[in-house]
């Protein structure tokens, strides 16, 4: 058994190691108040010592061991604080060159994908929507790929495992976060926050191809949806 | 020395006596009995659930088929009724009617009318809460933390069944909390004021029991952290009943802004449940330690600190929902920060054992049992208080038992602690010891079996409030499938043991051994009234010579020193 | 000790006043959670600057005139209750609760208008031509309405106390009153400014 499920994002790793970082800390910090938690249990119950002794731990010095736990506490929690924000900084406030920009919709409840037309920009007349139930948004892989995120009627989440990316779609506003995949396959989809009915029923498949096969997908798309290139986001 | 003159007029008759009372402890037992029922409703929807998690499309048993808008409805309500129709009436009104005004040695609160009418308010709103259930179309099933658009209306919902209910079910919804919030704020102007102005004398702040200190900041708290959720919660009522638009983008409504108003009270209102059971453990583990609670004024200032820091790291329940980027690394490192001075007060807790005279009593094992789940899900916490790590964890079955492995010991143990600790004062009887083991380890292996295997279904990546999973096979695959099982088990025999307790509830108050004034040599006030205590509590009014923590002190001769007791204590 | 000072002088305040005091405190933080989100919204969309040409500095300005004179007349009410002068208290006590009237009447000619020009709770002619601005209106409503359910509130608790302090009965609590009513004028203070002086 593995704990997070197969990571194909060139992100990914990092917070499955964060993951790793945090558990060292909290395996520690776990040892040592079980220890100190059960260590009197055993040694002080009141078969073995008839008479407690008297402290308070008013003054500073009975607190030094306490004061010496917190300080420990704390810096360790900065510690994976720092360590943890240069990933941060990669999933959600780094500008990549796209390579490749596709926009996604959350609605009731399935993701809509939009692929940029033969002129190759987003938002134009001649964008290909797909916009069904259990379909595919296919990318191409080692890509920098950018995602516009929207939400047509209530908050979803585009949440895919394997990438370890979770964004909330809020309605009336694009927010806008990338990934570069490193691995083939096809991967969920998922729809993270409570959208209503079929919040459970919303999932998409994410296919990872080589960039020729993408090329041949897209122009399959092309070719099949032309008459209805005439479509306009879902999200105006 | 004044004498208390409310001794002589007790109500009498069955209804002023126990229904119609305006007694502290009236008030406080109706509270928790109210509580239970609440516990009892909100417990036979976590089973209905659970079980469908487990055996999808069975058919439930004492129940029958379970489907998606029946299973929002049902995580919906559990959520909310446990929070605050059950956390809040054990923890909050039902510990602090009983206790403040024995605790500080008065009659009764300063207000008994308006206290007797918060809890009728507070009867009302569960009442609404329950009864939501069965308006046509069913109960609301947005989520109990309500975000809107999805909880407001002007929405096409395309399922117009669907549709319906949300439209009578959510004004229901908010008005039942609307209600409970009434009767909370009552009630705490109640708290404050008794605590600040029918103190004993001789109490000086800090000669006031840890619980009674910790039940007032939590009550602040949860004053000044409410308001802006009562202004939200007005405006998704209109956004809902007639069809405004405050958070609707489309007209400019922003609904992120009800985000931030629901979690500025909602992150609070998680100390304002902790805090009391803290001050339950505060006033359990130095009585069975025969020792000072360690460090008694450090702990007062720091859950102040703790206290004042809950308001302002509430958007750490928004790292992913749409907020600056910057803004989370602040709320990440305030979240951080905000467990070390909790972190001090457990630790402090667990130095009072140390060189103690341990006595393993009933309550005595309750409160270490807290203390230990406490820990899990303390230290879970700090996974989810680093942003990056949330990005993943957020929503899934991770959040999902950190958040019961909190909750659950602090409602819980917290109450249960609590029971088996004044039982003996407020019915004067004691609870049977063996049934009481066995419910304790009735319920503390069955509640980790119920959710620490529900940490590992969060890593896998099964995100919550899905009522089946058969779409992803991906995720949903062994281990995971026996894992939902493990814990649906773990869930059933949790709550077949409750049972257990509810019977050691009724046995001893018909047959229980009976309780004398101060069965466990205890120092705080309320042991030294009479078992249970009349009506008016004192006769006459304490006067207040000790701290309430004076256990094995050297230079008296008796392990404890009553704080009414006048002997002086020479301090070296 | 500093410490015993500050829970005897605390101890000195009456409990009635204390309550009100911590009610007051729970009311404010309502209304200011409100006008925070009122205030939000309103950098975010400087175009409600149009929407606001249209509520009436007149009526406000003479509502805000009202209410300041009810407060001056609670104060008296309340100096008259602590000279023991039910007569005078009883008079000024009146006027303060007709002064609430004529904020109710004055509010609802206003109202009455604002609906009469299709400014509405919901705004549903504008919602068609400029939807943003009809939040403004949602604001609006949502500010004053809350409000003047606070006077009526107040009066009625006014009256209440009246009923019993004109033979002599629980006198402290017109001070009690007095405290709420000086509340919803407060309040009053900080919506006339952002409503309808801020055009
Ligand atoms: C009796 C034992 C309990 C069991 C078996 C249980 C089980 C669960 C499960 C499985 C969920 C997630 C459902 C889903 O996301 O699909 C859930 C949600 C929740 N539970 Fe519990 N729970 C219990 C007790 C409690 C207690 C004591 C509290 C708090 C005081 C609590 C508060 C919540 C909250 C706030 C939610 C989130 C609801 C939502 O997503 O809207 N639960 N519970
Ligand atoms: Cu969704």
């Amino acid at each position: 058994m593995t704990i997070f499920p197969e990571n194909i994002s060139t992100y990914g790793q990092e917070i499955d190691r964060l993951f790793y970082t945090i558990s060292a800390l909290v395996a520690v910090a776990f040892v040592i108040s079980l220890f100190v938690l059960l260590y009197p249990l055993f040694n002080n119950s009141a078969k073995r010592v008839k008479k407690a002794t008297y402290f308070t731990g008013a003054k500073r010095k009975h607190f030094r061991w306490i004061t010496f736990a917190l300080v420990a506490l704390a810096l360790s929690d900065f510690y994976f604080l720092y360590a943890e924000h240069g990933a941060w900084v990669t999933i959600e406030q780094t500008q990549v060159k796209p390579d490749f920009h596709v926009s996604i919709t959350g609605r009731q409840w399935n993701w809509a994908f939009t692929y940029p037309g033969l002129d190759g920009k987003l938002y134009t007349p001649d964008d290909i929507v797909i916009n069904e139930m259990n379909s595919e948004l296919h990318v191409p892989i080692n890509k920098n790929i950018v995602v516009d995120l929207w939400a047509k009627d209530v908050l979803h989440s585009f949440f895919v495992p394997n990438i370890r990316l979770k964004q909330d779609c809020v309605p009336g506003r694009m927010i806008q976060r990338w990934f570069k995949l490193t691995k083939t396959g096809t991967y969920d989809i998922a729809c993270a926050e409570l959208c209503g009915l079929l919040h459970g029923k919303m999932r998409n498949f994410l296919v990872v191809e080589s960039q020729e096969k993408f090329n041949g997908y897209i122009d399959s798309l092309y070719k099949k949806n032309a008459p209805a290139l005439t479509m306009t986001n879902p999200s105006n | 020395m004044e004498t208390p003159h409310s001794t002589t007029h007790a109500p009498q008759g069955f209804w002023t006596k126990y229904l119609f009372s305006t007694d502290h402890k009236t008030i406080g037992i109706q509270y928790m009995i109210t509580g239970l029922f609440m516990a009892a409703v909100g417990g036979f929807l976590a089973y209905v659930f659970r079980y469908n998690l487990a055996f999808p499309g069975e058919s439930i048993p004492l129940f029958g088929q379970l489907d998606a808008m029946h299973y929002n409805a049902f995580v919906t309500n559990h959520g909310m009724i446990m929070v605050l129709f059950v956390g809040m009436p054990f923890l909050v009104s039902g510990l602090g009617n009983l206790l403040i005004p024995l605790m500080i040695g008065t009659d009764d609160m300063a207000f008994p009318t308006l206290n007797m009418m918060s809890f009728w308010i507070f009867l009302v709103s569960c009442l609404v809460m329950v009864a939501a259930f069965f308006v046509p179309g069913g109960a609301f099933g947005g989520g109990w933390t309500l975000y809107p658009p999805l909880s407001a209306s002007g929405y096409v919902n395309r399922n117009p069944a669907f549709w319906s209910t949300f439209f009578s079910a959510t004004p229901m919804f908010i008005l039942g909390v609307a209600l409970e919030f009434v009767s909370m704020l009552m009630g705490g102007i109640n708290f404050l004021v008794t605590t600040i102005n029918k103190r004993a004398e001789g109490m000086t702040p800090f000669k006031i029991p840890l619980i009674v200190w910790f039940l007032n900041i939590a009550t602040l708290d949860f004053m000044v952290s409410v308001g802006p959720l009562v202004a939200g919660a007005v405006m998704l009522l209109l956004d809902n009943v007639v069809g405004t638009g405050f958070y609707d983008p489309a007209r400019g409504g922003d609904p992120v802004l009800f985000q931030h108003l629901f979690w500025f009270f909602g992150h609070p209102e998680v100390y304002v449940l902790l805090l009391p059971a803290l001050g339950v453990m505060g006033e359990i583990i130095p009585v069975f330690s025969r020792k000072p609670l360690f460090a008694y004024r450090t702990i007062i200032y720091l859950s102040l600190i703790a206290a004042v820091l809950s308001v302002v790291v509430w958007a750490h329940h928004q790292f992913i929902a749409g907020i600056d980027p910057r803004m989370a690394t602040f709320f990440s490192i305030g979240t951080i920060i905000i467990s070390i001075p909790f972190a001090g007060v457990f630790l402090s807790f667990m130095a009072t054992l140390w060189g103690g005279s341990i006595r393993f009593t009933m309550p005595m094992i309750w409160a270490l049992g807290f203390i230990g789940l406490f820990l899990i899900g303390g230290l879970t916490g700090l996974y989810l208080g680093s942003s990056t790590f949330d990005i993943y964890a957020h929503d899934t079955y991770f959040v999902v038992a950190h958040f019961h492995y909190t909750m659950f010991p602090v409602v819980f143990f917290g109450f249960f602690s609590a029971v088996y600790f004044w039982f003996p004062k407020f019915t004067g009887k004691h609870l049977n010891h063996t049934l009481g083991m066995i419910h304790f380890w009735l319920t503390f292996i069955p509640f980790n079996v119920t959710f620490f295997v529900l940490f590992f279904n969060g890593l896998a990546g099964q995100h919550r409030r899905v009522n089946e999973y058969s779409s992803f096979s991906n995720i949903m695959k062994e281990p995971y499938i026996t894992f939902e099982k493990i814990s649906t088990i773990g869930a059933i025999v949790l709550m077949v043991s409750q049972f257990i307790f509810l019977y050691n509830l009724f046995i001893s108050l018909r047959k229980g051994r009976k309780a004398e004034k101060n069965p466990w040599d205890s120092n705080t006030l309320e042991w030294q009234a009479d078992s249970p205590p009349v009506h008016g509590n004192f006769n006459p009014y304490p006067v207040v010579y000790h701290g309430p923590y004076e256990y094995s002190h050297p230079s008296s001769e008796q392990d404890f020193v009553p704080q009414d007791n006048p002997i002086v204590l020479k301090t070296n | 000790m500093a410490e015993q000072t500050l829970s005897v002088s605390l101890k000195q305040v009456p409990q009635g006043r204390l309550g009100v005091w911590l009610l007051i405190v729970g009311e404010l933080i309502i209304f200011g959670s409100l006008v925070v989100c009122y205030l939000l919204y309103r950098l975010r969309f400087p175009s409600w600057v149009e929407q606001t040409q249209h509520t009436s500095t007149f009526y406000g300005g003479l509502n805000t005139f009202v209410l300041l004179t009810s407060s001056y007349t609670i104060v008296k009410a309340n100096d008259a209750a602590l000279k023991k002068d039910l007569a005078k208290m009883s008079r000024y006590m009146l006027t303060t609760i007709f002064c609430g009237l004529i904020f109710l009447a004055v509010k609802s000619t206003e109202y009455a208008h604002e609906i009469g020009a299709g400014f509405t709770l919901t705004s549903p002619g504008l919602q068609a031509t400029n939807p943003v601005g009809a939040t403004f209106w949602s604001f609006y409503y949502i500010m004053t309405g809350l409000h003047a359910t606070h006077v009526l509130a107040g009066m009625v608790t006014l009256f209440v106390v009246w009923l019993d302090a004109r033979k002599g009965r629980n006198i402290h609590r017109v001070e009690l009153g007095g405290l709420y009513w000086h509340m919803v004028d407060l309040i009053w203070i900080f919506l006339f400014p952002l409503l309808y002086i801020a055009k």
